[in-house]
């Protein structure tokens, strides 16, 4: 009874993500094979598998980055918040201003820290123009919780590209979150720093659980295992095992799994 | 074990004759600019004064000052950069941000590479044609201007291609993935870290424009005018076309005449490269990806 109440004041998805039949080709060559998940909402949920096995290529079609490829077709459905993403109704701004993506290598802009992160927020925003006391409050609060604030608050004007790739990274998160994203896409967002960065970055990561449903494609097995609460494993463009992390690593259904996490191919 | 051996001094022998005669054939480069340069000074200096400058030639163009056509040649370049770059950077923009790869782009790119081979004498005499008979401007500063601009438009163009492209896909990438559009990007990203490789192309262009002679000289540059231009409509004197005047078409010219005019043009044109180039370190210096 109170759980019915609770859901009907504030409907919240149970899946952010969910796919269906989702097959993916590029040109004549089929990258996704009826993909179907059902991704927790509020979750860490970690994609892994070989090099060449899709789950890049299902991230990125979480918010239609794929389709300026021009050769892309696809078919199926993915719901975003129990709306099909791939609806004609949807406008693309809105896809990319609600999922969030973060990139191997940190991209922020030539601009300084505290534009980085107003960026997004003053693409959204333009006509209700926020005051100084606002935008301060955004960027502090953003990075705040990227826990970059005490390092970078006394040089908030200088370049963004002029961190180190670590603060850059965080840097690149951070200037999601004004816009408030339901989703944050991350394709293998450490593999281009050193292992204290890389910690760095899957602690804020943990950090963001629960109020980002964040799906985050990684090599490093041991990375999905530390920083991740559930986990995909993919072959071959099709999802193999879709499981709680611990599960999956502990006691793997599938055979092709086993092989996988002991290093069997890869 | 380590030794040279008899191969060795061979390819090295080998390595250091080609070394030499690249070296050479730089050398030779320098050596016309260096000739030209102290000729023009040894020859033409002792002319160059204020006064040389700012006055009317006078006895017939074979005493006094270039003023008439040392501003002529200032209202012709202001003139067609005005119409040259807006044009230029517009179609470059499009082509390289917005256009995809497709038959279209590519008959436009065929169309300037084509423009950009056209020999200045006939983009005088299409000058002429459309400009002068057909918009019916006369032989003014306006056709002039719009004629050199025609001429100039594929180096504005390639060369601003070439800024846009030097900014980093990532930065796009970048933007869109926050949803924001091609303009927002190219207004608040890309322009910003080009407008340095924009400026420094479109200077150049300005020192091209200033030597040309053949374009304008059908179009709206005059042998001779005893007032100064007050408009685009008026025809004007130009110190490419002024130079060529004196050194060939009148009679009676002292030496150094001919040669200080020369060097004028020459100062100026060098002059505007060095601000293009000094411009370029600054900026350069200020950016870091």
């Amino acid at each position: 009874m109170n759980a019915t109440a609770k859901a009907m004041s504030e409907p919240v998805a149970e899946y952010a993500i969910r796919t269906s039949k989702l097959n993916l080709w590029y040109g004549t060559f089929q990258a996704l094979f009826d993909v179907d998940l059902n991704i927790c909402n509020g979750m860490i949920t970690s994609l892994i598998g070989p090099s060449g096995c899709g789950k890049s290529t299902l991230l990125r079609s979480v918010n239609r980055i794929n389709e300026r490829l021009g050769y892309v077709r696809i078919e199926g459905n993915i719901d975003v918040m129990d709306k099909n993403i791939y609806d004609p109704d949807v406008e693309l701004v809105q896809v990319r201003k609600q999922i969030g993506m973060v990139f191997q290598r940190p991209n922020p802009l030539p601009i300084s820290i505290r534009d980085n992160i107003l960026f997004g927020h003053r693409i959204h925003n333009k006509d209700n123009k926020s005051s100084k006391s606002d935008q301060n409050e955004i960027v502090e609060s953003a990075l705040k919780q990227v826990l970059l604030w005490d390092k970078v608050k006394d040089r908030l004007n200088q370049r963004g590209t002029e961190l180190s790739l670590e603060e850059q990274q965080k840097l690149c998160i951070a200037r999601l979150l004004p816009v408030k994203p339901s989703v944050l896409l991350m394709d293998e967002p450490c593999s281009a720093l050193d292992p204290k960065g890389t910690a760095a970055v899957e602690e804020l990561i943990w950090e963001l659980r629960g109020e980002y449903t964040i799906l985050i494609v990684t090599h490093n097995m041991a990375q999905a295992r530390r920083a991740s609460e559930e986990c995909i494993f993919m072959l071959m463009g099709k999802v193999v095992e879709h499981q709680a992390t611990e599960d999956l690593f502990v006691t793997p259904e599938q055979k092709e799994t086993a092989d996988y996490i002991e290093g069997r191919y890869g | 074990m380590f030794a040279e051996s008899a191969l060795n001094v061979r390819n090295k022998r080998v390595q250091n004759l080609f070394r030499i005669l690249f070296l050479m054939m730089t050398v030779l480069l320098i050596i016309p600019v260096v000739i030209i340069l102290a000729t023009l000074i040894a020859k033409g200096g002792s002319i160059i004064s204020i006064d040389f400058l700012f006055t009317d030639p006078t006895n017939g163009m074979t005493a006094g000052g270039i003023f008439p056509a040392l501003l002529g040649t200032v209202w012709i370049v202001a003139v067609a950069l005005l119409a040259s770059v807006p044009l230029g950077v517009a179609a470059a923009i499009y082509l390289n941000e917005y256009a995809g790869d497709n038959w279209f782009t590519r008959i436009i790119q065929l169309a300037i590479i084509n423009l950009a081979g056209v020999p200045s004498i006939v983009h005088a005499l299409f000058g002429v044609g459309a400009f002068v008979i057909f918009f019916g401007f006369g032989t003014s500063i306006l056709a002039a201007s719009l004629t050199l601009a025609i001429m100039t438009l594929p180096v504005v163009i390639v060369s601003t291609r070439e800024s846009l492209r030097a900014v980093p896909q990532a930065f796009r990438e970048a933007c869109w993935n926050m949803g924001a559009t091609r303009w927002q990007t190219i207004r608040r990203v890309v322009l910003p870290n080009a407008v340095s490789g924009i400026l420094t192309g479109v200077i150049l262009e300005v020192s091209r424009t200033t030597g040309e002679t053949a374009p304008i000289m059908f179009t709206g540059a005059a042998f001779f005018l005893p007032f100064l231009p007050q408009g685009v409509f008026d025809q004007t004197m130009a110190l490419s076309l002024h130079l060529f005047v004196v050194a060939t078409q009148v009679p009676g010219v002292p030496d150094n005449l001919p040669f200080g005019v020369a060097l004028v043009l020459i100062a100026m044109v060098l002059l505007m490269n060095s601000i293009s180039i000094a411009f370029r370190m600054y900026l350069r210096g200020k950016k870091k990806w």
